[in-house]
């Protein structure tokens, strides 16, 4: 079988001879891999010889072919000859020597490779979780260092995450509740209209959005806002070895860094959470009055009547849970970073991903326990 | 004659019998290694010898596999020793490879914070002390300046005071040449050398830039990667003409290392 590329001859001994009429290079050397394959396939040679006589040029892709084709019959017992290497190409010979030394691959047999890699994968999550728990462990130190000291507490870093992840946030907390109290205000009205019940919106969105939405909603965001942010923020130190610098330094890492992102954090938490409430019910008002013939006081007075302190309250304490696990996720992962930027790229993903994660798991947890103790 | 020198020159750092590693891959094996008071040592070697990990257990931020680290008499490594490690984070100066300047914060800000955090001097004091640090590398006038703003060799040098700022016994420095052109690389190493004979601290440097190397150290211990070990320890010149290991032949005379 002849191709374009090169001409075959076979001799009587059983010798095939491909003579290549184009230039292995770049632009023809996969296209002559090909009739090579198809041509070894069809018809398997006793022995095999290349003879580049009418050829000029060979560059590294010609030499990569050359050496695949090597180890191709290595692997299957075929004898194989080079005549006539052109001139100038004698800088790539010396490599052709080493090319059956690359590491054959498949020597583990698949399953123990699989095996192996999934010793490696529980290897990894032990590692992570251990970290995990060496890292909280190290944070509840770093409170009882932190409320010894109560004076030399950072109280300024506090202040300024405070600002970054609090009051930035307020605008996007405002709006995101408020569309979300329109929408549910809405999607309720509709079906309440239906019984003439129309007031009952008022009992629906205030209990919802502050047993229950409003907390979570204001944690993802700042899952989305923050965690993140301390993620990339603390990971790029690391990466700057500004985190090594610290501790040689001296400085408490927990304290330094994470302490004061949790306590802030768990002031913004609750105190946006609220906002939140606020504006949904504002965005339920705004329904109530379009759509539903309900003055702003009778739909107040309405979620006077039905929401108690307990509800408030509670859905406060979850907010409060709910941030620190945000916070002290998004610092672990920042911290968990190695070098390079795709390392803190991972790191930040995983925060938001597995900040909300704990969030949701967190808020079943709460949905059990505030059944069980009847808030 | 061994206790003699033990009393006219005690050590800054020893260590001994040392194995590093990253989990399962060691770096290095079974080192031993002491750096007298107010020398001058550069640790060298080839890319991935674990110079910069040996620099990097000798300022606690690597547990050893094995062995001990002592600095100024102290062992810093180990269970219990925890405390050791934190009173001689109190005379050590760190100059990292990058100089990990805090990005967020100004240069004399950078260099306030080791004052700050282990000393109760006051905020007049501290300012003044930052001032004379930041002078004292040649950056005066710098100080509200953050640090991107900066080339890097300004950024090396006020790297360097933040080091400096405690007055320290030892002073680590990871690659300080490393990304600088050779005229400000010159400048660094002239200010290692003032500071060094003027407050005769002792200093660590990992490097493997010649010139460097000729022109400061006291000593040199090359480290090889495939040895995990010390290979050779000298004075330069010693080194460079007494040696006659072809993997030193080869560092000091810029050849390309012998094929084995």
């Amino acid at each position: 079988m002849d191709s374009p590329h090169f001409q075959v001859t076979r001799t009587s001994q059983g010798e095939t001879v491909y003579s290549f009429s184009r230039p292995l290079d770049f632009q023809h050397a996969q296209d002559t891999w090909e009739g090579i394959l198809k041509s070894l396939r069809s018809t398997p040679p006793r022995k095999l010889i290349l003879d580049f006589q009418h050829i000029s040029p060979i560059d590294s892709s010609g030499f990569a072919l050359i050496r695949i084709l090597k180890r191709y019959c290595e692997r299957h017992g075929i004898p194989l000859e080079h005549r006539a290497i052109p001139a100038g190409a004698e800088y790539f010979v010396q490599f052709l020597q080493g090319s059956s030394a690359v590491p054959s691959e498949a020597t583990e047999s698949s399953l123990a490779k699989r095996l192996s890699s999934l010793g490696e994968s529980v290897r990894a999550g032990v590692r992570e979780w251990s970290d995990l728990i060496r890292f909280i462990g190290e944070f509840f130190i770093s409170v009882g260092g932190a409320l010894r000291h109560f004076r030399r507490f950072r109280w300024r870093e506090v202040l300024y995450t405070t600002q970054l992840s609090g009051a930035d946030a307020m605008p996007i907390v405002f709006l995101l509740s408020f569309l979300l109290g329109l929408v549910m205000a809405f999607q309720g009205a509709v079906q309440l209209r239906q019984f003439g019940a129309n007031i009952f919106v008022a009992d629906l969105l205030s209990l919802a959005m502050t047993r229950e939405l409003g907390p979570v909603f204001t944690a993802v965001i700042l899952a989305g806002r923050s965690g993140s942010a301390f993620a990339a923020e603390i990971g790029t130190m690391k990466v700057n070895e500004e985190v090594d610098a610290l501790v040689v330094m001296g400085f408490e890492i927990t304290q330094l860094l994470v302490l004061p992102r949790v306590v802030a954090l768990a002031l913004c938490g609750p105190l946006l959470t609220m906002l939140a409430n606020g504006s949904s019910i504002l965005g339920g008002i705004v329904v109530g009055v379009v759509s539903l013939d309900l003055t702003p006081a009778s739909f107040i007075q309405e979620v006077y009547s039905i929401l108690t302190l307990t509800d408030v309250m509670g859905g406060l304490a979850k907010s409060l849970v709910f941030s620190v696990l945000v916070a002290l996720i998004g610092c672990f992962r920042g911290l968990q970073a190695e070098k390079g930027a795709d390392s803190v790229g991972r790191q930040t993903t995983s925060a938001v991903v597995s900040g909300i994660f704990l969030i949701i798991l967190a808020d079943a947890v709460f949905t059990i326990l505030y059944h069980i103790f009847d808030i | 004659m061994a206790l003699v020198e033990e009393e006219s020159r005690s050590a800054a750092v020893r260590v001994e019998d040392l194995t590093l590693g990253y989990g399962d891959r060691v770096v290095l094996e079974a080192v031993d290694l002491t750096i007298w008071r107010g020398e001058i040592v550069t640790i060298l070697g080839g890319s991935g010898c674990g110079k910069s990990t040996l620099l990097k257990a000798m300022i606690g931020l690597l547990p050893p596999l094995k062995g001990s680290i002592a600095l100024g008499g102290r062992i810093i490594t180990g269970s219990g020793n925890e405390d050791n490690l934190a009173l001689a984070r109190k005379k050590i100066g760190v100059l990292f490879q990058s100089g990990a300047l805090m990005g967020s914060l100004t240069l004399a800000e950078n260099v306030a914070l080791p004052i700050q955090e282990l000393t109760t001097l006051s905020a007049e004091l501290v300012d003044d002390l930052v001032r004379l640090k930041l002078e004292m590398v040649g950056l005066t006038g710098f100080d509200t300046l953050l640090p991107a703003e900066l080339s890097g060799g300004m950024r090396k040098r006020a790297a360097l005071a933040r080091a400096m700022a405690l007055d320290p016994e030892i002073l680590f420095c990871d690659e300080p040449s490393a990304g600088l052109d050779p005229v400000t690389s010159a400048e660094l190493d002239q200010l290692l050398l003032e500071l060094k004979r003027a407050l005769g601290i002792t200093m660590v440097l990992v490097t493997h830039e010649l010139p460097s190397i000729e022109a400061i150290s006291d000593r040199c211990v090359m480290l090889d990667g495939k040895v995990r070990g010390i290979i050779a320890v000298g004075t330069p010149a010693e080194l460079r003409e007494g040696s006659t290991d072809p993997r030193v032949q080869a560092f000091f005379h810029r050849r390309s290392r012998p094929r084995t």
